[in-house]
């Protein structure tokens, strides 16, 4: 009847609760709603400066000021790097997720190969990367110059810079997604495909009607992720062209406003809520698009 | 058997990941100096917290000053704190500073930027709101002070008539790095004006030798010659007539000045610079060099040391690049001031901090620090014995002039093309987008009066 027993035992769990909480509050979302509140005032990181509130000045100087045009660009940039890695990362890693499903030999050597540049991590990618596309000895430079006669700035390159680190980022994180959907595939039953194949469907049936079905929460999943990652990447930007040659997202603008600017923590503050609220708006629409797909048998 | 190897293959890498770690980590993020001198048991020791950015040849020479310094004063011990360069010490330097967690910190610069009256609603740089908060010591009374060239501390440490920063040398940015034996083969001479400099590139090309290598990755040493355009182009040769005349909108980005300075910068991109500029980053720019590839490198004077390690046979000197017609005017450097000293007003050990400034001051020790460093001295008759300095910098220190992006003070949210106090010319074709210097200087004109305060 009591399964936590009478008296003080009884407020125990709750008790027990309050420690993650209070870790929660004071590290997650207190600095959180301080960001919010720092949005709105000129404070500074400078020991004994005052605060003061200054209403929607940093939001007005965000897009309202000499240099407004490249926050815009970096919008479209973080755009354009969500939706070009959400696509191509998935679709790349539910095809060959798909192919490892089959049984192939060694599947555990290919997942171990594809998961690989996770583990390596940004530093290690992006020092391999820029080796790789050095424009003076690169081996890719080699390849391009061999095969179609043509020499790239690669990182250098104000028009394919940004091109190069979505590769990058694709190459890099292919493997975690693959490995999510790999989880979902081996959790299909295999009896629906003995199913499906007495009724008569082709191996594309199959996989339209049996698998996607049944790995719909996996895909959420990874579209979440790929989303709130790719929007939030600034690691590899800051590793291979820091920001230089047309390359900045938003998440690269507030870490460079907050760490590398000026000593104002105003502006990178707001510029933190407006990456936020785009971020939301995405996850609510992907996650009510994707859950709409998700079925059980 | 397979999961076995895929374990193993796992491992590999990361262990491999870790390597790779390790290596670009050479020395570690923290390199406490004195902590091989193993009196490490004598109990109350007084800590000197110093910070200071990763320059092998100038760490080399502050380890050894502190351990003389432990020594002289047995009482205190110095933890030598370093980290990367540029921005992550920037990081480093706000983190430390705010947390009252360091005694001394170095600084990129002198002192500079501060907003004048002329600039209306131009940011206060990071020291300035440093003292403003007074968490930098004031040193004006200390004795060691007089030790220093008084128009360099001037210059340099001083703000409010009060001096707080001690600058340990200056550094040539304009000139340009030649190889004295393709020279010589080729008959050929430093050049005195910009037509001789023109004329050499061109006579380096009929030969079939590239004429200037430069670091084009990292963008910031496409600015080095032009600091030299800019010093003695803009404002018939007054920069900070100039600087004073874009705020008051005397002057502009896009007037006959400032667009012959674009020119000229575009006319040594597109002709004299190595193919693929773009791409090369600066850490290899010096081997480039030293191994003969081009006759000229742009780069600052404090990169000597590094090409005469990486080919110690090399025979090469540095030149202002002429930027005008007339050869009085160009032969003088456009620099700045190198690592300059602040003590914290509230860090745990003022009174160390300031101990250390007074035998870092003294001559001797200075000298050790200077001859290091490869700076030009800004403590008067000390000998280098640098033949580098000597022979090849100081000839041309006469009318020494700091540079565009030490004295130029920028607009708040200007546009990129102006940002960073630099002239962009990694904007102009054929990597940028600008056609001819004109439209450049045109969308600068623009961005500037875009950020004018409201």
């Amino acid at each position: 009847m009591y399964p936590f027993g009478k008296g003080f035992s009884r407020y125990l769990p709750y008790l027990l609760l309050l420690i993650p909480m209070a870790l929660y509050l004071i590290f997650y979302f207190g600095p959180s709603v301080m960001t919010v509140i720092y949005s709105f005032t000129d404070v500074k990181n400078v020991p004994g400066s005052s605060m003061n509130f200054v209403g929607l000045d940093n939001y007005h100087d965000l897009f309202y000021s000499g240099n407004s045009g490249e926050r815009w660009r970096s919008i479209l940039n973080t755009l354009i790097f969500m939706f070009v890695v959400t696509i191509v990362q998935n679709g790349v890693a539910l095809f060959v997720a798909v192919l490892i499903n089959q049984r192939l030999r060694g599947d555990y050597f290919y997942r171990a190969v594809f998961f690989l540049p996770v583990v390596l991590g940004v530093a290690v990618v992006a020092l391999i990367w820029s080796m790789m596309f050095d424009p003076m000895s690169g081996p890719v430079n080699m390849l391009y110059d061999k095969l179609f006669g043509y020499k790239d700035m690669f990182f250098a390159s104000f028009t394919h810079a940004f091109g190069y680190i979505i590769f990058v980022q694709i190459w890099m994180y292919m493997g975690y997604s693959m490995l999510i959907f790999l989880a979902g595939l081996q959790s299909v039953p295999k009896d629906l495909y003995e199913a499906g194949h007495i009724d008569g469907t082709n191996k594309w049936q199959a996989f339209r009607h049996i698998t996607f079905p049944l790995i719909a929460p996996s895909f959420t999943v990874n579209m979440l992720l790929s989303i709130i990652g790719a929007m939030s990447t600034f690691d590899i930007i800051l590793a291979t062209t820091d920001g230089k040659f047309n390359t900045r997202t938003m998440a690269y603008d507030v870490y460079k406003e907050t760490f590398r600017g000026s000593l104002e923590m105003g502006l990178p503050s707001a510029l933190s809520v407006v990456q936020f609220l785009i971020i939301l708006v995405f996850v609510i629409v992907a996650v009510k698009q994707t859950r709409k797909r998700e079925v059980e048998y | 058997m397979v999961k076995r190897i895929s374990a193993l293959v796992l491992a590999g890498a990361l262990t491999l990941s870790l390597a790779a770690c390790g290596g670009g980590n050479k020395g570690g993020n923290a390199a406490p100096a004195g902590e091989s001198g193993g009196n490490a048991a004598t109990g109350e020791k007084k800590v000197i917290k110093i910070l200071h950015w990763k320059q092998e040849n100038i760490n080399k020479a502050m380890e050894e000053i502190n351990k003389k310094f432990e020594e002289k004063y047995p009482e205190y011990k110095v933890e030598y704190t370093t980290t990367g360069p540029d921005d992550e010490y920037k990081q480093a330097q706000r983190a430390r500073i705010t947390a009252n967690d360091v005694d001394i910190l170095a600084d990129l610069s002198g002192m500079r930027l501060s907003p004048q009256e002329w600039t209306p609603g131009a940011k206060t740089p990071d020291w300035q709101q440093w003292i403003d908060a007074g968490l930098i010591a004031d040193l004006s009374d200390q004795p060691f002070v007089k030790n220093w060239n008084a128009n360099d501390i001037e210059k340099a440490g001083t703000y409010n008539g009060k001096v707080y920063a001690i600058p340990t040398g200056k550094v040539a940015m304009s000139g340009l790095f030649y190889n004295k034996q393709i020279f010589e083969e080729n008959g050929l001479s430093v050049p005195k004006t910009w037509s001789e400099f023109i004329k050499l590139n061109d006579d380096l090309k009929a030969k079939g030798i590239t004429p200037i290598a430069v670091a084009g990755k990292d963008v910031w040493p496409l600015k080095l010659p032009v600091f030299a355009l800019q010093s003695k182009i803009l404002g018939g040769g007054n920069q900070q007539k100039w600087i004073e005349g874009v705020w008051k909108g005397e002057t502009a980005f896009n007037d006959a000045e400032a667009i012959e300075v674009l020119e000229k910068a575009k006319t040594i991109q597109d002709n004299y610079m190595i193919d693929g500029f773009m791409g090369i980053d600066y850490a290899s720019v010096p081997s480039i060099f030293a191994a003969g590839k081009t006759a000229m490198l742009a780069d600052g004077s404090w990169d000597a040391p590094t090409i005469a390690t990486a080919n110690p046979e090399l025979k090469f000197g540095y030149f202002p690049l002429p930027a005008t017609e007339d050869a009085a005017k160009n032969a003088s450097f456009v620099g700045k001031y190198d690592v300059t000293w602040y003590a914290a007003e509230k860090g745990p050990n003022k009174e160390g901090a300031l101990k250390w400034l007074e035998f870092f001051s003294e001559p001797e020790n200075y000298t050790t620090f200077v001859k290091a460093a490869g700076f030009i001295p800004t403590q008067d008759n000390i000998s280098t014995d640098s033949e580098f300095i000597d022979k090849e910098l100081t000839p041309y220190l006469g009318d020494f002039e700091l540079a565009y992006e030490i004295m130029m003070i920028n607009r708040e949210n200007v546009g990129e093309h102006l940002a960073a106090e630099g002239v962009h010319t990694e904007y102009l074709a054929p990597g940028g987008q600008f056609k001819t210097a004109k439209e450049l200087a045109d969308v600068q004109q623009k961005e500037w009066e875009a950020a004018a305060p409201k």
